[in-house]
């Protein structure tokens, strides 16, 4: 896999993209402690039924991030919508597997 | 030995006080059933000989008197004088004639005919054995013999013997004893002679004044005086028509049968208590054998227990350490062995490392192998060079051994900080010395065995360990097991194990004892197999960051260490990475710190990274929290604890300590091949 190269001060960047009731998120960047408020307040999902989390540029994610994750799955099925993780690489998959979150997730 | 012999000793008592009591038993019973039952034959065989006499004497009676009835029918006179002339002819004691109504009507006894104011003796009145000679009056017998008996008519002692008349009534003859006797006598003498009761036992017929008629002995004693036979037989005397006879068995006859079935109940009672004692003997003896044999197997396995509870046996033995690891396994064979390994420091930068073989098994070899360890550490401890240890070693190991017990060593010490290592072997097989991909023996000239002699001097070895070495040691365990063509493992063979291109690892020791297993072929392990590997890591690389407890020192903390993990391989370095942002969000969150900071280290052969954080903040184990189930569904997950999860599923070894008021996490993380 090809190395994430990180910046300091630049730590994350949210790429958000609605289609209709289906809306994109694409993260490019680590999860943590630091990066996850970040990414918490794009998590606004207004009338979407569908919201997919593409995690092809997220290199790792933390436990920080997980809580997100769960957040956004428990408040969609909720809603009577959908969440998807797309795209999850190697350190990622490992930490969702771990914690059984791999079993919750819809990961496409 | 002592116990069991008295055991055997009771056991045939017993037996013999059981056959002893059984004997007298026997012989008193068949003793008394043998006096029964030759009584018993003697009453059979009397009524026997109660017919034979009377038949012989009737038959002789009645011949007397049917001549006398041929002699009246002839024509002899009847009267009361010719009667008793006739008597006399015939040597009878009296002759009368009775007529068809029974009564008597000549007679040679004058009183038995009728007189004035007295009838005749009349039969069929007199009633008795008397009214039996009415038989012959009317037709129902010919002949008839009374017995010898007190008479109907005036008491005399009479045999009376009656035949018929066809021209009516009957004639009658009585004789007392002594005519009787004489009459009988010629044709009892023989009777009995060929007679025999019990085997030797036999019939003797005397006359009343004690001269014997009749004998079955042999010389025989006819006519001479008779005497009772006495103690020495069962004997019996009945007087049968007038004659005393005598029924006599030897007691000797049947104390021969008694003693026959004695001895044959004895033979058949010994060989059935013989039986039983063997038995019995058999089945306690392998009873108590069984329990001593499961006793000595707790035992042994207790003592083999405590044995391998004193060797170092928490691995990894010092987890911070860094700049080598150590691994040993014991795999003890059926018995408890001698073997041991033993490690630890003897300054805060050598660390002394052996393997030792005691020449004994079992409890004694057990015991001279405690005695040795625990010698060598704490003169080791003291921090005298090692040939000095191993000489004083030697010397308190030789005191008082009488049993010439030994123990052989191979002991190193290792600078942890320099790699160098001197050693010393004392009779023990040469390590293996891995270095790269090469294995090789470090042969050197072994000094003598610790314990064989006092005073010895021990020489001392030297070794450079580059970052990466390793040092195998062994005992013959591994070398010498056999298999079952007797072939041995060898040096050969662990050699080729040991150099497979791989780095020295803990594996490899079960590699090893899984190698000699397969060689050993299900043959019995013969000794225990004893292993302990040291691979030097050389110095560290490290590099520490202190921090204040802010989301900025968080941000910089993971940068730096993104920056240190930078030769580290993507996949690892996210691993670290994660769980590091774990371990500084606790930190800077909840632990209430002032301030905290982050160590990396990086090590080689094998590649390894461990980072160590220090926090000031309040006591926290994270090891200590339960693990979150990671079973549930969405609904019910809770976010707590997930993080320290996933520090524990990813890195290893994790440690923490509270040291000097602070928390100290230490993760590692193994990586390359």
């Amino acid at each position: 896999m090809a190395r994430t190269s990180f910046q300091w001060g630049k730590t994350m960047e949210i790429k958000v993209k609605t289609e209709g009731t289906k809306m994109t998120i694409a993260v490019n960047g680590r999860v943590d402690t630091v990066t996850a408020p970040e990414l918490e307040a794009s998590f606004k999902f207004g009338d979407a039924t569908c919201v997919v989390l593409d995690v092809e540029q997220v290199p790792y994610m933390s436990s920080a991030g997980l809580r997100l994750l769960l957040t956004a799955h428990k408040t969609m099925l909720a809603n009577g919508g959908e969440f998807q993780v797309a795209n999850v690489q190697p350190a990622v998959k490992d930490v969702l597997d771990i914690t059984g979150f791999s079993d919750i997730l819809n990961l496409i | 030995m002592t116990a069991r012999r008295s055991l055997y000793l009771k056991i045939a008592l017993s037996v013999l006080a059981a056959f002893a009591l059984s004997m007298a038993f026997t012989w008193f019973l068949h003793g008394h059933l043998s006096d029964n039952d030759a009584h018993e034959l003697i009453g059979r065989t009397f009524s026997a000989v109660e017919s034979e006499i009377s038949d012989c004497v009737n038959e002789r009676l009645v011949r007397q008197c049917m001549a006398a009835r041929e002699r009246l029918d002839e024509g002899h006179p009847d009267d009361t004088a010719s009667l008793q002339d006739l008597a006399r002819e015939l040597h009878v004691t009296e002759v009368s004639i009775a007529d068809e109504k029974g009564d008597i009507v000549r007679s040679s006894v004058p009183e038995y005919l009728a007189a004035p104011g007295k009838p005749a003796f009349n039969f069929a009145a007199a009633g008795g054995k008397a009214a039996d000679m009415m038989a012959l009056v009317d037709g129902r017998e010919t002949e008839y013999c009374q017995p010898f008996r007190s008479n109907a008519a005036n008491g005399a002692w009479r045999k009376f013997v009656g035949v018929w008349r066809p021209s009516g009534g009957f004639v009658e003859i009585g004789c007392d004893g002594a005519a009787l006797r004489g009459l009988a006598r010629s044709s009892i003498v023989d009777l009995f002679r060929n007679w025999r009761v019990g085997g030797t036992g036999g019939i003797v017929v005397t006359t009343p004044s004690g001269l014997v008629l009749s004998d079955y002995a042999e010389p025989n004693r006819e006519g001479t005086q008779w005497t009772d036979p006495g103690e020495s037989f069962y004997w019996k005397r009945v007087e049968i028509e007038s004659f005393p006879t005598y029924v006599m068995i030897p007691k000797s006859a049947a104390a021969v049968q008694r003693d026959v079935l004695v001895s044959a109940t004895a033979a058949l009672n010994g060989a059935a208590l013989v039986f039983v004692a063997l038995l019995v003997g058999f089945v306690i003896s392998s009873f108590v054998r069984q329990q001593m044999h499961a006793q000595a197997a707790r035992e042994l396995k207790m003592a083999k227990d405590i044995q391998r509870a004193a060797l170092p046996n928490v691995f990894p033995p010092f987890p911070d350490e860094t700049r080598f690891d150590i691994w040993a396994a014991m795999d003890a064979a059926k018995e408890v062995g001698g073997d041991f390994y033993d490690f630890y420091f003897t300054a805060q930068d050598r660390l002394l490392f052996l393997v030792a073989d005691v020449s004994g098994k079992g409890v004694p070899g057990a015991m001279f192998m405690m005695r040795a360890k625990t010698l060598v550490k704490s003169i080791a401890q003291t921090g005298k060079p090692l040939s000095r240890v191993f000489e004083e070693a030697n010397d308190a190991l030789c005191e008082g051994n009488s049993s010439n017990t030994f123990v052989t060593v191979w002991a190193g010490e290792l600078n942890i900080l320099t790699g160098h290592v001197t050693y010393v072997n004392a009779g023990h097989n040469p390590p293996v010395v891995c270095r790269d991909e090469n294995a090789e023996y470090l042969r050197s000239r072994p000094s003598l065995v610790l314990g064989a002699m006092p005073g010895v001097k021990y020489r001392v070895g030297e070794l450079q360990l580059a970052p990466g070495d390793a040092i195998y040691l062994y005992t013959d365990g591994i070398t010498e097991q056999p298999n079952a063509a007797g072939e041995l493992y060898g040096e050969e063979r662990l050699l080729k194990t040991l150099a497979g291109g791989q780095p020295m690892r803990e594996a490899l020791l079960g590699t090893v004892l899984d190698g000699v297993r397969r060689h050993a072929a299900g043959v019995e392990q013969a000794d225990d197999c004893t292993q302990l590997a040291i691979r030097y890591r050389g110095e560290p690389d490290v590099v520490s960051w202190n921090y204040l407890p802010t989301m900025e020192d968080l941000a910089k903390a993971t940068s730096d260490l993104e920056g240190a993990l930078a030769p580290v391989p993507d996949r690892v370095r996210n691993q670290m990475l994660v769980a590091a942002d774990e371990i500084f969000a606790n930190i800077v969150r909840h632990s209430g710190a002032t301030k905290w900071s982050l160590t990396v280290e990086k090590t080689r052969y094998p590649d390894r990274v461990r980072l160590v954080t220090t926090d000031d903040g309040k006591a926290f184990d994270p090891l200590s929290i339960r693990d979150p189930d990671t079973m549930l569904c969405a609904e019910e997950r809770a976010i707590g604890g997930l993080g320290i999860l996933i520090v524990k599923k990813t890195m290893s070894p994790v440690t923490y300590r509270r040291r000097n008021g602070k928390n100290v996490l230490s993760m590692g993380k193994d990586y390359g091949d």
